[in-house]
């Protein structure tokens, strides 16, 4: 219970320093995602999402909430290529996503770092395996993977269990690997889908500050959650969905719903 | 020179896999093994059978065995006037010496096998297997004319036996079996051959489908079509290959265990005229390539269904 309270303190300290009017990250405040007038529907009935406007520019920490069935993962979906909107434009650093080819899927996952409330990590593998393998899809060298992923490896904290197999993990520390696979090609976008719905509190809150240093090294972090709590307490820019619509949009958001 | 590497890489994240999905693996490899191991077995018995007949045949349509008192012109007179026949094909003298090779080859080990006693009763100089004539005709139809000719009045004397009508029944029932096996062999290969194709599929897809969650995340990371499905073709070959080992080692087994039952009913010389014929690296051959090609052609196709993604 204590380290709870720990923890959330910590973390409105590092909000609070943000605040108080440290130098801006380079060209951050430019545009780099956009939406139009995006819907998704499912077989004619179901709306998914419906007209969709909106852009994040870099740095930006952004909290997608919003209750089940929202359009919160959809969203998400869209913006991974995992699905085609029905109709409108997404454009991703200039480029129209909507219109990617199938085999130009591959290279623009390997831009966008994604993580997932069930971790999605390959069975029978061990964090190292993992994270190094976002790197070998990409054709990295031997040398590149040998340098890189125990720095990132590092970053998540994670240095005391980098040959630990997937199923000796716990929930946290699974996150943790995903976060890392996320970071492995530096991302400028790292999407996060209900990261903390299967953690306990003390390790809510642990993912929550690790996305945010990442967040202060320049990627746009965008959270999908339902943790009212997270959201109040990072005080960033929070689009709230209800039925598909985006229904608010404020820079210093609260949980609305 | 990185295609090679990723070449290693899919290579060795297919060995990795194997292992450590080892009781997947193995279940997978045991009934690719036993789906082999029949068609060969059931190859391999069409195969003999034919054989078999084949060599019953060769041997001579009628035998005519001669009594001890019957003079070596008298044999020889009879063999020139059935060799003057046109329905006969040719007619071997067998003498008491050959006669007895002939049936030493036929007991194979049990001759040799001193504790027998048979050296004792049967041996060279105490010989009591009769001569004979094998008679070879032209064709099959014609032996009952034959076989009338020697039963009549002016042979019947010497004549001590003729084996016209054991080796008739034995040879026509073989006849008949292989005629039956020759029609519905084909057909029942070809159905063999395709419901072990469709059981190796299915027990391949179904060792993909418990691997399903795998390829949506590799595909979710970035992975490209190929990198994906690479080490699942090799695993399927894998698959092949080890079962096609194990099912050969199996029949290799399986017909020396036969190879004394097949003896005692052809004799040491015709069981061996059969096996020869089985070209033992012929049938791993052929059960490695089809091993291996329905192994990695299945994962192929079996993997293909997650790529959607």
């Amino acid at each position: 219970m204590t380290e709870d309270i720990a923890q959330k303190t910590k973390i409105k300290k590092a909000v609070a320093e943000e605040q108080s009017g440290k130098p801006k990250q380079k060209d951050s405040g430019d545009v780099v995602i956009e939406f139009h007038n995006v819907y998704k529907t499912y077989q004619g009935k179901i709306n998914a999402v419906v007209d969709a406007t909106c852009n994040f520019s870099i740095g930006e920490f952004i909290s997608l909430v919003g209750p089940s069935g929202a359009g919160k993962s959809t969203l998400i979906k869209l913006l991974t290529c995992e699905e085609r909107p029905t109709s409108g434009k997404i454009l991703v650093a200039g480029r129209d996503i909507t219109q990617l080819k199938k085999k130009e899927l591959p290279y623009y996952r390997r831009k966008v770092g994604v993580i997932f409330q069930d971790f999605k990590l390959l069975p029978r593998k061990t964090v190292y395996e993992n994270i190094a393998y976002a790197l070998e899809v990409s054709d990295a060298t031997n040398e590149e993977i040998h340098d890189r992923v125990p720095k990132i490896i590092e970053l998540v904290g994670l240095s005391n269990r980098a040959f630990a197999f997937t199923e000796e993990l716990s929930g946290g520390e699974k996150q943790r690997v995903s976060i890392a696979r996320a970071l492995v090609h530096n991302p400028k976008l790292l999407i996060a889908d209900e990261p903390t719905g299967n953690l306990d509190p003390v390790s809510t809150w642990e993912i929550i500050e690790l996305l945010f240093k990442i967040n202060k090294q320049g990627t746009i972090v965008l959270l999908a959650t339902h943790d009212k709590e997270v959201v109040d307490t990072v005080e960033r820019r929070v689009i709230t969905m209800r039925d598909g619509k985006i229904v608010s949009d404020q820079e210093k958001g609260k949980y609305l719903f | 020179m990185m295609f090679l590497v990723s070449v290693y890489r899919i290579f060795k994240t297919a060995m990795v896999s194997l292992w450590r999905n080892r009781l997947l693996s193995l279940a997978a490899t045991l009934i690719m093994v036993m789906t082999l191991f029949t068609i060969s077995f059931f190859a391999s018995v069409l195969f003999v059978t034919n054989k078999t007949a084949a060599y019953l045949q060769d041997k001579a349509d009628i035998s005519v065995y001669f009594n001890e008192d019957v003079t070596k012109d008298q044999i020889f007179t009879l063999q020139n006037t059935l060799l003057a026949r046109s329905d006969i094909k040719n007619v071997d003298y067998i003498s008491k010496e050959k006669a007895l090779e002939r049936w030493k080859d036929w007991q194979g080990k049990k001759y040799t096998d001193s504790e027998n006693g048979l050296q004792d009763v049967i041996n060279e100089t105490s010989n009591p297997l009769p001569r004979s004539l094998d008679v070879k005709a032209d064709k099959p139809e014609d032996l009952d004319k034959i076989n009338a000719f020697l039963s009549s009045d002016e042979i019947k004397p010497i004549v001590r036996h003729v084996s016209y009508e054991q080796n008739k029944i034995v040879i026509d029932k073989l006849i008949k079996m292989t005629d039956f096996l020759k029609n519905i062999g084909w057909s029942l290969s070809v159905l063999f051959l395709l419901i072990s194709i469709l059981i190796i599929y299915n027990t391949i897809r179904l060792t993909i489908y418990a691997r399903s969650d795998e390829i949506e995340i590799m595909k979710l990371v970035g992975a490209s079509d190929w990198y994906v499905q690479g080490p699942f073709f090799i695993e399927g070959t894998m698959y092949g290959l080890l079962s096609s080992i194990i099912s050969s080692f199996i029949l290799y087994a399986a017909i020396k265990y036969s190879l004394p039952g097949v003896e005692s009913y052809l004799g040491a010389a015709g069981a061996q005229s059969i096996f020869s014929g089985i070209n033992l690296g012929a049938i791993i051959g052929i059960q490695l390539a089809v091993g291996l090609v329905l192994g990695t052609l299945c994962s192929g196709f079996a993997v293909r269904k997650y790529l959607k993604v």
